[in-house]
């Protein structure tokens, strides 16, 4: 006698549970909170391509409040960003703009169409963060050309930093081949010219001067 | 047979095509975005131009030098024994080769340390662990190791220690003879007393 003769029912069972465990498995499958929405080649593209920077000489319109669809994010430390920030700077570090409620508000901002502008001390600092929140998707995260340093330069002149090329980076300052070939190191740097020391001696005053 | 073993194959079936729409599985392991976050905010990927310059004077076996620059500035110029792995071709399977050597640390450097940062990035997005930063790039690399700077004459003796390092470190990498300047004569005048004339007379 087969097994499910005796109650035709239990197959019936088996399979629901069965399914249920199926379907109940498929609708959990944990997706990471953070997902990287950027294939690895297409952020490669990024790099290469990038456009998602801020010309310093662009802050002015945001500092004055004549552009509202920009937020900065001043990611340095707190003792940092206490001695000194561009006007309107929020301080938060980039591990803390990962956060849930962050991300949140992020995801809002990037519904809206405001622009998140962060910064660090330079450029450099801000680069990691940047890549990372541009590999989340975010493609509304950009970049300020050199960083805090550079804007602290010239603060009371931003616009006029228009014609100043200090901020770029990734080019190269020398021609490296043409100097590593003609290098002269001078030892006596600073006092090559040659000194002629000249020593005078006080005249001995003649013992028998005569006077008047 | 009971059919309903039929029915549990055709819904076997039908739930195996879940499985058209699970997520791509890659055959590499990235790092999440978290953990790399912790791992951008800490400084420790930068290496020194000075301490490139002793690696590769001591031809230190465990580190290797990859150069992001275009292939034409490479050819232009390079380190010595540098890796030419232009940014765009990060992810091909030469690169994979270079940077998945066992036990050897990966340095990246362009012009500047964008570049590299940048590479630095992707590379430890790819779960590539032991990779470092050359800090200042090239242009560092000039300004401090090619054409070193004198300290002043009040700086701390590390500063000369440091500039000893770096002018020698300039001539292994230049070939450039140091000159010294040491045969310069000193014209010294001396203004000789005048001999007293005794008896100089009054009026």
């Amino acid at each position: 006698m087969h097994v499910h003769e005796i109650n035709p029912k239990k197959t019936l069972i088996t399979l629901t549970i069965f399914v249920i465990v199926i379907i109940v498995g498929l609708l959990t499958i944990t997706n990471p909170r953070l997902e990287y929405k950027l294939t690895p080649n297409e952020t490669v593209e990024l790099v290469v391509w990038d456009d998602s920077y801020v010309f310093p000489y662009e802050l002015e319109d945001v500092i004055v409040g004549a552009v509202d669809t920009v937020i900065l994010i001043d990611i340095r430390n707190t003792f940092d960003f206490s001695r000194g920030h561009i006007p309107g700077a929020e301080n938060i570090s980039a591990v803390e703009l990962l956060s849930e409620d962050n991300i949140k508000r992020l995801k809002k901002l990037q519904k809206e169409g405001i622009c998140v502008l962060i910064y660090g001390e330079t450029q450099l600092q801000a680069n990691g963060p940047w890549m990372v929140f541009r590999q989340l998707g975010f493609s509304n995260v950009k970049s300020l050309m050199g960083g805090y340093q550079y804007y602290a330069l010239w603060k009371d002149n931003l616009a006029d930093s228009y014609g100043d090329d200090g901020y770029l980076l990734g080019a190269a300052d020398f021609d490296y081949s043409d100097i590593a070939s003609n290098v002269n190191i001078d030892e006596n740097e600073g006092d090559s010219e040659k000194t002629s020391i000249t020593v005078n001696r006080r005249k001995k005053s003649t013992v028998a001067e005569g006077g008047c | 047979m009971n059919k309903n073993y039929f029915i549990l194959f055709g819904l076997l079936i039908v739930l195996s095509g879940g499985l058209l729409f699970l997520p791509e599985k890659t055959n590499y392991v990235q790092q999440s975005p978290e953990s790399l976050m912790w791992d951008i905010v800490q400084p420790t990927r930068y290496i020194s131009t000075d301490q490139v310059a002793k690696l590769i004077i001591e031809k230190d076996p465990l580190f290797q030098l990859v150069d992001v620059r275009p292939d034409y500035d490479f050819e232009a110029f390079s380190l010595p024994n540098s890796f030419n792995i232009p940014i765009d071709s990060i992810l091909t399977d030469e690169a994979n080769d270079i940077f998945n050597i066992e036990d050897v640390n990966t340095i990246f450097l362009s012009d500047d340390d964008i570049k590299a940062d940048q590479a630095w990035v992707i590379a430890k997005r790819m779960g590539y662990k032991s990779v470092y930063v050359m800090k200042g790039g090239l242009n560092c690399w000039i300004r401090t190791i090619i054409q070193p700077q004198k300290p002043s004459e009040s700086a701390p003796i590390t500063e000369f220690e440091l500039y000893n390092f770096r002018k020698g470190a300039s001539i292994y990498f230049t070939g450039a003879e140091l000159s010294t300047n040491s045969d310069i004569k000193q014209e010294v005048n001396i203004t000789r007393k005048k001999k007293e004339t005794v008896a100089e007379g009054g009026c």
